[in-house]
């Protein structure tokens, strides 16, 4: 038996490959482990839902609310926010392990793991739902090639602008109406020796997402909606001598004198930072989307009165009023009946309603803003604060309603190089042609 | 919450996940001291050992084939507690067959009977499976293929095993088994032959592995020696490499594969992702290298290194030895080569130059201070709470130390107080520095009186001719003057002086300003892996033996002459590992830059533009490219550290 | 200088005696400015802490116990109790069981003579330099799967691990945590091990031991301070781990980690970061307790009288 004991086990092996590879074969898969499979179908379905959404507040409601419809239902539905939701999701999904439905914030995701395979169209009942209780505007942006995949969830209106009205009145300012306006204010609030913008860009992972919301939507205001898709689908580059001049535009617009930066630099200041200053009246303007509600100091409230806060809408050039959007979709990586059944339900005003009250509800009640936005069609109103129902407002009247573009170019782009090379020319280390020629290169072929 | 602190279902949740560890672990360890028990036998009863691993080896073998259901019976719709009998019946009681056999053969020294039995038997079993075989899994033998993988396979055996230097008829025996099994089940379609068929295909190599069996002489006395010997390295290895292969290597032949392939993982591109990575201009910066030799970190690095060059050069040719670990030449070397790498990486710029800034610097400090304290701490009072307190950052989640960090690090502008301790102390030291109240004055006599305490120390190294250290007091006190004449004449610290002539305070971007913002971040890894190098080097120092330290003592020397020759030599190993694995692991570092500035600003690293591109972007050929790169670059230090500290030991 | 009477240079020269310790203290001071600082946040509201440094605590107007508060009682992603016994499950088998088994290895490794021994613990001990993420989606898809291979030519599919069903739970963590260990652990160990007196073997191979009695009875009880070392680094680090924690189980919430929890508590863009201070805390709780558990291994004396020749 010398020394053959080795080879002995390396037969062994081998065998029990070859022995393995029989049994595939057979139309059986590996060992006997199928046990586990009646024991998860016993305890009944359990849908699990992620997303990006993760506060007490926000997760909370959508659990609540989730919660509620599997009860009626009788399925488990969890929702799970993840801090890393953009790199868990793809390695879930090329790991075999996604959830049942993701939230996505993005539609170039979406669309990306459309055409890949992964997630899955909207079955006839979830897609005649969604076209019943979302606008055109909308759906369109869960629409990929033509099929129907996500269901609009939340709406963020971002072409608005924070301010103090009774500080505005006391200084004698008024509301700009046009885009002139708006840059003649500026020049007069520096004038009179204050700082007119409040801005900063840091924002952890994501630092530079500000500045690229203003210059979306500074391009569809000076280029209108037709070059702004043109640019988003990469139909013209990146460096287009048009974008590069309105990145020079929002550039110009920030300069020492004109911007307010509570960290000293723009680039330094952490964009939820702006809240305190805004109140304080270190500047008179701050422009950032309909959720910057929650990033006001404890105690803010909204109005027209002393010491309140208020919006209006950023002010267009060409009298289009183009609105930039931004939201999250649903979708699905499986078709089963109940996956789509909670996505059918996903895009109703009853949702959207439940979700607006219970997330309220849970940041104190009262007057406080929920930081929740729902477009879609037939929702009740009074569940809404007067000045969430102004943004409601804005939403259904804009005639030009596009998405964040950052959230549809490619990750490499929109969560990349715009970001990072937009930071760079924000703190002066590159020119604005330079920026966006980089932002060209780094675009996937 | 309330009422009791754990519930009912907390309980069951805690019982059950410990039943499923004990289970785990139970039956790992049986298996593997049974294992061990097993090879004990070889020695002292060559018997027993052949009846248990001829058990073992049926048991398995039996178990195998049941469990990927090849042999019949195997009833559909049965329970599980029936199906778990019938998995384990046929190897219970077929491993004692192979037992009985084992010993038999255990007991025969004749070489023609062994050969008649092991054969013989090998033939009865492996038709007896084959004709067991289930249906489905039965081949259709074709004629051709068959001999032509056991001749191809037969002669490879015999061929290495004359290449060395053994008889080939045993290899050829064991090849021709393979070749055959490969032969006959691996190559046609399964599931049309017939018993006959499935039972040639086994029997035939089966006989063979009982022919090579038993032509091997029972093992005598040395033989046994033998198979203890060698079985035991790979009891105590296997566990470790069956994990580490499962987890570690697999994984990294699948990431250099798919590194050879396109984002989509579909067509070889060869090395079209690792020539993208090192012509993209964020990873390699390096156009304006001519700066290097303009600033003033290099050139006082230089001048630095010269001196210390020059002491040393100087000693060498009185004492012989000019260069030793603590003599005078030690400290300036040291600190030149710090300014010099400092003052080269901050103009060559681009990812791949900040990782290589990274592992420099906060392996070199992470180290020393390390060391420095470990040393420091093993002498003082209290030694418990400075350990406590300098591991404490690694008790905190490296998310969570960049979070403190970005508190630290944090601006405000100057019409705000500030919040970041950084910028307070730097704007307050501005303020004192340039203004005339209580605060400048008495700023004014410290500094001055710490230069006057670095000009006694040197004194005193002079005065007892202990000279070993004033290169490094000169340096300090020298670093104190510097420190004391701005303070007294231009002013240190945040401030600046503004169009309009006066002097208002500054802050600094300590994340923001490149190049040294990378230098703020390491300062963050460096917080927390001193702690992880002082705990190692702290074990090792417990460890010198208190003899050789006590015998230093009798002999004269002072303390730092027994760290530098005593102590130190004999951790040495030790900050071998320390050293590297702080290599390893810094150059994989990408939780701070995530956090902190995701890689703007000049500060990416490698492993989180890995991160990027393979879990943001959904690049898998660059990012698989970058870990690769990542992996070879650190692969040569690693090897060439282990080979380095095994010579040594 | 006057030699014979105490005066000011020996003051002086006194102090600059002391001056190591000074610096010891010294660092130790500026190791815990930031963890200060992070305790007294934990303390402060939202407004105190984004308004002014922690230094400025005295101007606060009392301190208040509302962070922890709501780090203790938040339950939306998962309850405080259930991570952190969750953080157990996952932690306490992912340090003990590499132990054991780079303890084996390191043995091996050191005192057992095999053909290219020396390469293979190179080999081994390289793979530290893989940066984890790489193993991320394989490791995920065995876990989901097991582990198929298609033969190249022969075209037939074989099984080499079964699929065990072990993804969202956290032995899938604990397992994963466990290869990932195995090379720093052994390669610390060997570094111990190995360095072991060679009297003490001998002497035990004489009295007829074999290598599982030598290892059991003789290199455990002896690598007591090392087994300690390793097992804090280990405990904390995967007591404190994110990623493999998110990969592997972050959907199933019966499984959630403190560290996600604590991640989620954070908010939409950092909405709640004033809770991390609190929140640090807490996490850094369990493995501070460890360190202090484990920190009286670091004994010296433990090979007294076995100086190596």
């Amino acid at each position: 038996m010398k020394s053959s004991f080795p080879k002995l086990l390396a037969l062994l092996f081998a065998f029990t490959l070859i022995a393995a590879a029989c049994g595939d074969d057979g139309g059986d898969t590996s060992t006997g482990t199928d046990t586990t499979t009646s024991a998860v179908a016993d305890q009944g379905i359990t849908i699990t839902v992620t997303g990006p959404e993760r506060d007490e507040s926000e997760a909370g409601a959508i659990s609540e609310v989730l919660g509620a419809w599997g009860d009626e239902q009788g399925i488990e539905v969890i929702y799970l926010g993840s801090a890393d939701w953009e790199a868990e999701i793809n390695v879930q999904v090329e790991g075999g392990n996604p959830p049942d439905i993701s939230i996505f914030p993005q539609p170039g995701k979406l669309a990306d793991f459309a055409r890949d395979g992964h997630v899955v169209p909207l079955n006839d009942a979830a897609a005649a739902a969604t076209a019943e209780n979302w606008s055109e505007a909308w759906n369109v942006f869960g629409d990929v090639d033509g099929v129907q995949y996500g269901v609009p969830v939340k709406a963020d209106l971002k072409s608005l602008v924070w301010y103090q009205p009774a500080r505005f009145a006391a200084n004698g300012y008024e509301v700009p109406e046009t885009f002139d306006e708006f840059t003649a204010l500026v020049d007069q609030i520096a004038a009179d020796g204050n700082r007119p913008l409040c801005v900063g860009i840091e924002s952890g992972q994501a630092t530079g997402w500000p500045f690229t919301d203003w210059v979306e939507d500074m391009v569809l205001r000076q280029h209108g909606a037709e070059v702004y898709d043109q640019w988003v689908e990469h139909e013209i580059p990146f460096n287009d001598e048009r974008i590069v001049s309105t990145m020079q535009t929002v550039l110009d617009l920030w300069t020492q004198d004109n911007v307010f930066a509570s960290s000293g630099s723009i680039a330094a200041t952490a964009f939820q930072d702006n809240g305190q200053p805004l109140v304080d009246g270190n500047c008179f303007m701050h422009r950032q989307a309909s959720f910057f509600s929650a990033f006001m100091p404890e105690g803010t409230t909204f109005g027209d009165g002393e010491g309140e806060v208020n919006v209006f809408y950023f002010p267009d050039i060409n009298g289009d009023r183009p609105v930039l959007g931004a939201g999250t979709l649903a979708a699905g990586f499986n078709d089963n009946d109940a996956t789509m059944a909670l996505l059918a339900y996903l895009s109703t005003p009853d949702y959207a309603e439940a979700r607006q009250v219970s997330q309220a509800t849970r940041k104190g009640g009262g007057a406080t803003l929920s930081g929740f936005l729902s477009a879609a069609i037939g929702q009740d109103p009074s569940v809404y604060q007067p000045l969430e129902q102004s943004f409601l407002n804005v939403l259904e009247t804009a005639a030009i309603v596009r998405f964040d573009g950052s959230d549809l170019m490619p990750a490499d782009v929109g969560a990349g190089t715009f970001w990072t090379e937009g930071t760079s020319a924000v703190n002066g280390d590159l020119t604005a042609a330079e920026a966006a020629a980089r932002i060209e290169a780094s675009w996937p072929q | 919450m309330q009422g009791a602190i754990l519930t009912g279902e907390d309980l069951s949740k805690i019982l059950s996940t410990l039943i499923l560890i004990t289970v785990a672990v139970g039956a790992s360890a049986v298996l593997w001291i049974g294992t061990n028990v097993l090879f004990n036998q070889v020695r002292s009863s060559w018997i027993r050992f052949n009846a248990l691993a001829g058990y073992a080896v049926g048991f398995l073998l039996l178990l195998l084939l049941q469990g990927n259901r090849l042999l019949k019976p195997h009833g559909p719709d049965s329970d599980s507690i029936t199906r778990l009998g019938e998995l384990l019946w046929t190897p219970i009681l077929g491993g004692f067959i192979f037992s009985a056999l084992a010993v038999i053969l255990a007991n025969n020294d004749d070489k023609v009977q062994r050969l008649w039995i092991a054969s013989g038997s090998g033939l009865v079993l492996g038709g007896f499976i084959g004709v067991r075989i289930a249906e489905h899994a039965r081949p259709e033998l074709e004629i051709l293929p068959l001999l032509l993988s056991t001749i191809i396979f037969g002669g490879v055996g015999a061929g290495i095993a004359l290449l060395r230097g053994n008889k080939p008829i045993q290899a050829a025996l064991f090849g021709g088994a393979l070749g055959w099994l490969i032969g006959g089940f691996g190559i046609p379609e399964l599931g049309d032959g017939s018993a006959l068929e499935s039972a040639v295909a086994a029997a035939v190599p089966a006989l063979a592995i009982g022919a090579q069996i038993g032509l091997s002489a029972n093992a005598d006395v040395v033989g046994r020696a033998r198979i203890d010997a060698k079985s035991r390295g790979w009891i105590f290895l296997v566990p470790a490499l069956f994990f580490v292969t499962v987890s570690l290597i697999a994984p990294t032949l699948i990431t250099i594969w798919l590194s050879l392939k396109d984002q989509d993982s579909v067509d070889f591109v060869w090395f079209e992702n690792y020539g993208s990575v090192f012509t993209d201009i964020n990873s390699f910066d390096v156009g304006n290298w001519t700066n290097i030799f303009t600033s003033s970190l290099f050139l006082l690095g230089a001048l630095i290194g010269l001196a210390g060059l020059a002491i040393g050069l100087v000693l060498r040719k009185r004492t012989g030895d000019g260069f030793a670990a603590g003599g005078p030449a030690f400290a300036p070397l040291m600190v030149a080569v710090v300014m010099i790498v400092f003052g080269v990486l901050s103009v060559l710029r681009g990812t791949i130059m900040n990782n290589l800034w990274w592992v420099f610097t906060v392996t070199v400090f992470s180290t020393g201070l390390g060391l420095a304290i470990a040393v420091l701490a093993d002498r003082a009072k209290l030694e418990s709470v400075a350990k406590s307190i300098i591991f404490m950052p690694m008790a905190i989640s490296l998310v969570g130390a960049s979070i403190i960090w970005r508190l630290v690090y944090v601006a405000r502008d100057t019409s705000k107080s500030q919040t970041g301790l950084m910028n307070a102390v730097w704007v307050e030291l501005g303020r004192w520095s340039t203004g005339s109240g209580i605060p400048t004055v008495l700023g004014t006599l410290l500094v001055w009186v710490l230069v006057a305490l670095g000009a006694a120390a040197i004194g005193r190294s002079l005065a007892s001719r202990t000279y070993d250290k004033v290169p490094l007091r000169v340096l300090a006190t020298a670093v104190l003057i510097w420190i004391a004449y701005r303070f007294t004449f231009n002013g240190i610290g945040g401030f600046r002086t503004n169009s309009a002539g006066e002097t208002v305070p500054d802050t600094i971007f300590f994340v923001q300003n490149q190049p040294f913002n990378n230098v703020w971040l390491m300062v963050i890894l460096i917080w927390i892996q001193t702690g992880f190098a002082m705990v190692i080097m702290s074990a090792a120092i417990k460890a010198v033996p208190t003899e050789l330290i006590e015998a230093a003592k009798v002999d004269g020397a002072t303390e730092s002459q027994v760290f530098w020759r005593v102590t130190l030599p004999q951790i040495r190993t030790t900050i071998g590992v320390v050293v590297t694995t702080l290599i390893v692991l810094v150059m994989k570092v990408y939780d701070i830059v995530k956090v902190v500035t995701n890689g703007n600003f000049g500060s990416q690293v490698l492993a989180n533009d890995m991160f990027e591109e393979a879990f943001l972007f959904s690049n898998t050929g660059v990012g698989a490219a970058l870990a690769a790169i990542l992996f070879f670059s650190v692969l040569p230090v690693m090897v060439l550290n282990i080979r380095r500290m095994q010579r040594e030991a | 200088m006057s030699g014979d009477r105490p005066g000011i240079d020996t003051a002086i020269y006194g102090f600059l005696r002391r001056i190591p310790t000074g610096v010891l203290w010294l660092i130790v001071l500026v190791w815990s400015l930031p963890t200060l600082g992070l305790a007294i946040n934990s303390f402060r509201t939202r407004d105190n802490q984004r308004g002014s440094g922690w230094w400025n605590v005295w101007n606060d107007g009392g301190l208040t116990l509302e962070n922890y508060d709501v780090v203790f009682s938040a339950s939306t992603t998962a309850g405080l109790k259930e991570s952190l016994l969750n953080s157990f499950a996952i932690a306490i088998p992912a340090t003990v069981i590499p132990i054991a088994i780079a303890a084996f290895a390191a043995y091996a490794f050191a005192w057992i003579d095999f053909k290219g021994r020396k390469w293979l613990f190179i080999a081994t001990v390289s793979l530290l330099a893989i940066p984890l993420q790489v193993a991320l989606i394989p490791l995920l898809r065995l876990y989901n799967f097991g582990s198929h291979w298609t033969i190249p030519f022969l075209e037939k599919t074989v099984t080499l691990i079964p699929d065990f069903d072990l993804v969202n739970t956290t032995t899938a963590v604990w397992l994963t945590h466990t290869g990932f260990a195995l090379p720093f652990a052994i390669f610390l160990l060997h570094n111990y091990i190995s360095e072991l007196p060679k009297d003490l073997f001998e002497a035990a191979r004489i009295d007829g031991a074999d290598h599982f009695t030598i290892f059991w009875r003789l290199v455990l009880p002896l690598s007591i301070p090392v087994l300690a070392a390793f097992a804090i680094f280990q405990f904390l680090w995967t007591w404190n781990d994110f990623l493999i924690a998110n990969t592997m189980a972050g959907t199933n919430p019966d499984a959630i980690a403190t560290t996600i929890r604590i991640a989620n508590l954070a908010g939409d863009f950092g909405r709640n970061e004033h809770l991390l201070p609190a929140a640090a805390f807490v996490q850094a709780f369990f493995p501070l307790v460890v360190f202090f558990a484990l920190q009286r291994f670091f004994v010296r004396g433990i090979l007294a009288g076995s100086v190596k020749g």
